[in-house]
């Protein structure tokens, strides 16, 4: 139901909104649906190719139950390890494991099966797993299958709408105000309940490539949830994670995975495989130990780097070449211009840009959810990579859709529509606008990069008490600048709010680092004034809003047992 | 580099508008055609060609990623 609301835009009504029309948001669309609620997708695209895995995704972790390694309780125990500190192992077994089975059997009937065609499954191993949980799959079409899938189902689509602030009443969500970033038009919208899936915040340090949109994950995800939830009062967690991966030089795409996954070595300028110096498992070793050598290479000045592919035989060659364009499209094309067949020479690799994220492949930072993926403040849900136990496709696909589902059912008990406080709405609405009103004396490009280098040099691959508290300085004098940075349209202007969400983003990563006195994970958190990890911070940095800021607390977590099913 | 549109294969149909993750080709209502707007702030994630039903778009990288 639209209507018109003046000055104040359109108005709509929802049982759940989703914000964010990504991997997590599309399955959590398809979760409600299918549970008979009124859905509302709001993305600042279209559906089809939104958020990280836009133009396809080659891997889908998974268990089958083929071998001992090949379990649940294998698999939460490598959890366990990879991810101490910021997993919660129980909320990982309900997002994931328990909604396994049908996420696979959903990937088949939207016409994304993850076999090969001759029927069998094609599984790597990497990243410390105990056996190949990957299974490497062609997800080019995942996207819009998805989309057809929640469209068919019913949701209705915002499309090209920034999400800028969520409505609430009596300390519940309520609803959300947005723009159109084309037209401008303004929006209003009463939901029952808002799930939250807008993903990691990227953008937010130094690009070695000089280009703020050569990303790993989207460029676009640049922290809108984490803000929105932030200010709404509800607790977060992780948020002191660096996430650092290697990625081709020149491009951060994804497929280093895939590379490696394959039998690929990474090899220093004397054609050295010199990861086992660093590792025991190698070129499986998790994903932090093979940025932390490679940096380490380069630093001490045996680069360039590079991943070495030449030993593989023709038929893992083969079909390298054939899927290497599943998790990024356009990398054979880059491999290609570049004038390199894998077959014949290696291919020089970098660390990639740091992203605020997940410390691994099977869980994020951001809105710390529960086991119905509920946030703290009623009627706000998370999923995706905007939530702190989701992560990845095989995470965003079963979480997502339990989100959905746990939505919808609270938006059953909810009754008679939401209220929307016309106050709140005129609040946010000029909060969204302002920069239309700006001086314009501040370039919008170069506060983003100046903010970029600043949080790299103080808050990137090494931190301490002083650089961190040096950057929260700055990040409270950047701020006094929005005023000064001018959108000439509505595009600029989501670019300006995205800038924003990014800053807000890193003063919560800034507080969360400083509260985390130890080093865990290498480089993703490293404090050179705590160069040890200790099993005091087994648990998850927490953190929220409070009148004179923020304020963090230490929820300490449970390794010991495995959760029943 | 920016995705290259062959704008005499270009059936004007918007798909590559509206499935642009990152909302850099703008489709020209007057001129009746796709325009790479904010060609800086491609991602090189390949949706416009992928979805071009008229095969216009081509990935061509440059000089700034090709020879960091």
């Amino acid at each position: 139901m639209v209507k018109n609301m003046g000055s104040l835009g359109e108005r709509l009504e929802t049982d759940v909104l989703i914000v964010g029309g990504g991997l997590a948001g599309n399955n959590a669309a398809i979760g409600a649906l299918e549970k008979g609620a009124r859905v509302l997708i709001a993305d600042k695209s279209a559906i089809e190719r939104c958020g990280a895995i836009a133009g396809g995704v080659d891997h889908f972790m998974a268990y089958l139950g083929t071998d001992i390694w090949d379990t649940r309780e294998a698999y939460l125990e490598w959890v366990g390890k990879i991810a101490r500190g910021t997993v919660n192992l129980s909320v990982q077994n309900a997002v994931f494991c328990r909604e396994l089975d049908a996420a696979i059997q959903r990937m088949e009937r939207i016409g994304c099966t993850l076999k090969q065609s001759d029927g069998t499954y094609y599984r790597t191993m990497s990243m410390g797993q105990p056996g190949p949980f990957f299974i490497n799959f062609d997800g080019k079409q995942l996207k819009p299958l998805l989309a057809r899938e929640a469209k068919r189902l019913g949701a209705q689509v915002l499309v090209k709408c920034a999400i800028t602030g969520l409505l609430t009443e009596d300390g519940k969500v309520v609803g959300a105000v947005g723009f159109n970033i084309r037209t401008g038009k303004f929006y209003t919208i009463a939901a029952k309940s808002v799930i939250l899936a807008t993903g990691n915040t990227n953008r937010i340090f130094e690009n070695p490539s000089g280009l703020p949109y050569n990303t790993w994950q989207c460029p676009a995800n640049t922290g809108a949830a984490q803000t929105m939830a932030f200010e709404a009062g509800a607790k977060l967690a992780n948020m002191e994670i660096v996430r650092i991966t290697l990625v081709p030089r020149g491009f951060s795409a994804a497929g280093l995975n895939a590379l490696t996954g394959m039998g690929g070595k990474i090899v220093n300028a004397g054609g050295e495989d010199f990861m086992p110096k660093y590792h025991p498992a190698g070129v499986r070793a998790p994903r932090f130990k093979l940025v932390e050598a490679v940096m380490k290479e380069i630093y001490e000045g045996r680069g360039p780097i590079y991943v070495d592919c030449r030993h593989l035989s023709a038929g893992e060659m083969a079909h390298l070449k054939k899927t290497l364009g599943y998790d990024k499209d356009t990398l054979p094309d880059f491999i290609e211009q570049k004038g390199i067949d894998l077959a014949k020479e290696p291919l020089e690799i970098m660390p990639s840009e740091g992203m605020q994220g997940g410390s691994s492949e099977v869980n994020s930072s951001g809105i710390m959810i529960d086991e119905t993926t509920a946030s703290t403040v009623p009627g706000l849900f998370a999923a995706g990579d905007c939530a702190d136990q989701m992560r990845c496709v095989h995470l965003c696909t079963t979480g997502g859709y339990l989100s959905g589902k746990m939505a919808a059912e609270y938006s059953d008990n909810v009754g008679k529509g939401p209220r929307v406080k016309l106050s709140q709405v005129k609040q946010l609405q000029k909060k969204t606008f302002a920069p239309l009103r700006a001086s314009g004396s501040v370039l919008h490009r170069s506060f983003e990069d100046t903010m970029r280098k600043m949080l790299w040099q103080n808050a990137g691959p090494a931190r301490s008490d002083k650089s961190l508290n040096v950057a929260l300085e700055k990040l409270e004098e950047l701020e006094t600048y929005f005023k000064d940075i001018r959108a000439q349209n509505y595009h600029e202007l989501t670019r300006i709010l995205e800038a924003n969400e990014i800053l807000q983003v890193a003063k919560m990563m800034c507080t969360a680092s400083l509260a985390r006195k130890e080093t865990r994970f290498g480089v993703y958190h490293h404090r050179t004034d705590y160069p040890e990890t200790t099993p005091e911070f087994d648990g998850q940095i927490v953190l929220w809003k409070t009148d004179r800021g923020m304020e963090t607390e230490f929820k300490k977590l449970d390794y010991s047992t495995i959760p029943p099913l | 580099m920016p995705p290259v549109i062959n704008l005499k294969k270009c059936k004007k149909c918007g798909t590559c508008d509206l499935h642009c993750p990152l909302d850099v080709i703008h489709f020209d209502r007057k001129k009746k055609l796709p325009l790479v707007k904010y060609p800086d702030e491609c991602w090189h994630c390949g949706s416009c060609r992928l979805d071009c039903p008229a095969k216009a778009i081509e990935i061509r990288f440059g000089p700034e990623m090709l020879c960091l």
